[in-house]
């Protein structure tokens, strides 16, 4: 039953954080390693919002934007002007960036470690078993709600088919009237504030210390392996396979291997599968890049 | 005066332990086709390797594994020998990924073996770490000198990493590296094996990477898994980019601009408050580095420079033979 509540609600969590970095992959064809980052900068700026006295909920949703807007303008003044120049340049210029946020929130927040001060709450009862509290229960339905709202999004908006269409092709998406610039600019927003917001729940479920970002973007790495580069429905069942995996090996294993034991489950996945989950579904063949 | 200068040879040393783990990786991701996010791990394992091997026997409050207490020289060769083994045993399995698949399998790797070293206490001593490591030729000297002849003796590794990387990228087989990155297809056509070579390179990489680590094991005196995170491995490629992928003199320059641009910062004296704010700046100030170089300056410092051969020469020079 732990096994249950605890692995979905990790599985929120990382299917949020990883959802957005996947579209990053999608779109731009690069590793975003900065995304972690923007988990960082979520959380706090959650916290510095809820400090001021907002409630958690707009609290949560202004950390959210604040973090889009700046993954937006990171796009417009970092990675537009290297695109031309390849992946290796863009991958390094995302993990100078993520040294700029860890620097700066840092220097503001300081090394101590940090909390949300809400209120404490019950665990609630499932079939008279302890089950979650509010907050996780609130986590899952959130993660799950916008996972959805992102498949409804890409599938039947006009912004959602064009996002699609940049990644797929990006001449043939211009040539069929397309703007790339405004649609790569809607998907770093969106990207980064769903970053943002798992930064959030992730400092809402734990704590919050410098080093999350980097924490997370390695199991945001391992997610988007095995779910398949590129692929946005393998990450997602990805995300749910990996912290299943993790709170099952935890059992055989002590609790500081965590990160570990997602690698080594991509690992083992990689060697069967080298294109990752979204082969099950015959993805990725043809990706060249 | 003086403390600048024994803060100037202190960070020289740590420059040139950089810079040798800067030819390693332009080694293998410059002049190879391996993008390795692992480096971390190789120079780790031979910083623990040289370490199990020469450190003195576990004490009552520690637990380590062996402590032999082996002369330096075998502990230098253990080093080198543990970090070509691991890289042949992580390559073993990630080799046969491609490019960013093989980026987060070696970060990947690195992570575990940090985890391993952290969790591990018979191996290890854990997070506490092992202490009071000895010095090469310590007693020969008088204590106040000692880091003059550690940078020495620093330089001396940096020197031989420069030899050995410089031969291999110049040999037959750095130019089948070089073939393997550039277009794969045809190198394979033109008869390289693209598994061996690379396997071979990631060998060699490891090991030169694994000897650097005895040189951090001599510059700390001391070995905890903290020293051996993921930071260390971009670290390293943000020094390398700085300097100059694919070029030798790039490397070597590179490992000490980064340690200068990162570690000046620490000779100015603040207060306890703000020092912790200045740590942070300081690390954001090389992003920003980076992320400059980056723009401006994709090739680094100092450019690759293409190979130009003399074919006409050669033939001469082989028909004399």
């Amino acid at each position: 039953m732990d096994i249950i509540t605890f692995g979905l609600i990790s599985a929120s969590v990382i299917l949020l954080s990883s959802v957005g970095f996947a579209l990053i992959v999608q779109v731009e064809g690069f590793l975003n390693i900065a995304h972690g980052q923007m988990l960082l900068l979520g959380a706090y700026s959650g916290l510095f919002l809820s400090n001021l006295g907002l409630h958690i909920i707009p609290a949560s949703i202004g950390a959210a934007i604040f973090c889009g807007l700046v993954g937006a303008l990171f796009y417009g003044l970092l990675f537009r002007p290297v695109k031309a120049k390849g992946v290796l340049v863009l991958l390094f210029t995302s993990v100078g960036a993520a040294y700029v946020i860890y620097g700066v929130v840092g220097a503001i927040a300081g090394k101590r470690m940090l909390a949300f001060d809400l209120p404490l709450v019950r665990a609630m009862k499932l079939f008279g078993q302890p089950f979650m509290t509010i907050y996780e229960l609130a986590i899952v339905i959130v993660a799950i709600a916008v996972a959805l709202c992102l498949h409804l999004f890409l599938a039947y908006t006009p912004a959602g088919k064009s996002i699609r269409a940049v990644a797929d092709n990006e001449d043939l998406a211009r040539a069929r009237g397309i703007d790339p610039l405004r649609t790569s600019y809607l998907v770093w927003f969106v990207a980064s504030a769903l970053g943002g917001l798992a930064g959030v729940f992730l400092g809402i479920m734990g704590s919050l210390h410098l080093s999350m970002g980097w924490q997370q973007i390695i199991i945001i790495l391992a997610t988007t392996v095995l779910g398949g580069i590129g692929s946005l429905y393998g990450v997602m069942l990805a995300a749910f396979v990996i912290a299943f995996g993790i709170e099952i090996g935890l059992i055989f294993v002590p609790a500081s291997y965590r990160s570990g034991l997602a690698f080594l489950i991509i690992v083992v996945v990689l060697l069967v599968k080298p294109q990752g989950l979204q082969a099950l579904w015959g993805g990725g063949r043809d990706r060249t890049h | 005066m003086e403390g600048l200068i024994l803060f100037a040879v202190s960070i020289s040393t740590l420059g040139a332990i950089y810079a040798m783990l800067c030819l390693s990786l332009n080694l293998e991701s410059g002049n190879g086709p391996l993008w390795d996010l692992g480096i971390v791990s190789f120079f780790g394992i031979g910083a623990y390797t040289y370490t199990l091997l020469t450190a003195d026997p576990a004490l009552e409050q520690q637990s380590f594994l062996l402590g032999l207490g082996l002369p330096m020289w075998i502990g230098a060769i253990g080093a080198a020998a543990g970090g070509g083994i691991a890289a042949w045993l992580i390559g073993l399995p990630t080799l046969r990924l491609k490019r960013e698949y093989f980026l987060i399998a070696t970060l990947a790797f690195a992570e575990i073996i940090r985890q391993v070293f952290a969790n591990e206490n018979w191996l290890t001593n854990g997070v506490a770490g092992i202490y009071g490591l000895r010095q090469p030729f310590k007693s020969y000297f008088d204590a106040a000198d000692y880091s003059y002849v550690l940078l020495a003796l620093t330089l001396c590794g940096l020197a031989f990493t420069w030899y050995v990387t410089r031969r291999i990228i110049a040999s037959p087989f750095g130019r089948a590296c070089k073939a393997l990155r550039e277009n794969e297809p045809l190198a394979i056509t033109a008869g390289i094996d693209p598994q061996k070579t690379s396997i071979r390179l990631f060998m060699i990489s490891g090991a030169l990477s694994g000897f650097a680590g005895m040189f951090y094991v001599w510059y700390n005196t001391l070995i905890i898994p903290g020293q051996f995170v993921a930071d260390l491995t971009f670290f390293i490629w943000a020094a390398l980019i700085i300097g100059g992928i694919g070029n030798q003199r790039g490397a070597l320059v590179g490992g000490f601009i980064f340690i200068f641009l990162h570690d000046s910062l620490r000779f100015l004296q603040v207060s306890g408050e703000m020092a912790v704010a200045f740590t942070s700046l300081r690390t954001a100030l090389i992003g920003l580095a980076l992320i400059l170089i980056l723009r401006f300056r994709p090739e680094g410092i100092f450019a690759e420079r293409p190979v130009r051969f003399d074919l006409p020469a050669l033939k001469r020079e082989a028909r004399d033979a």
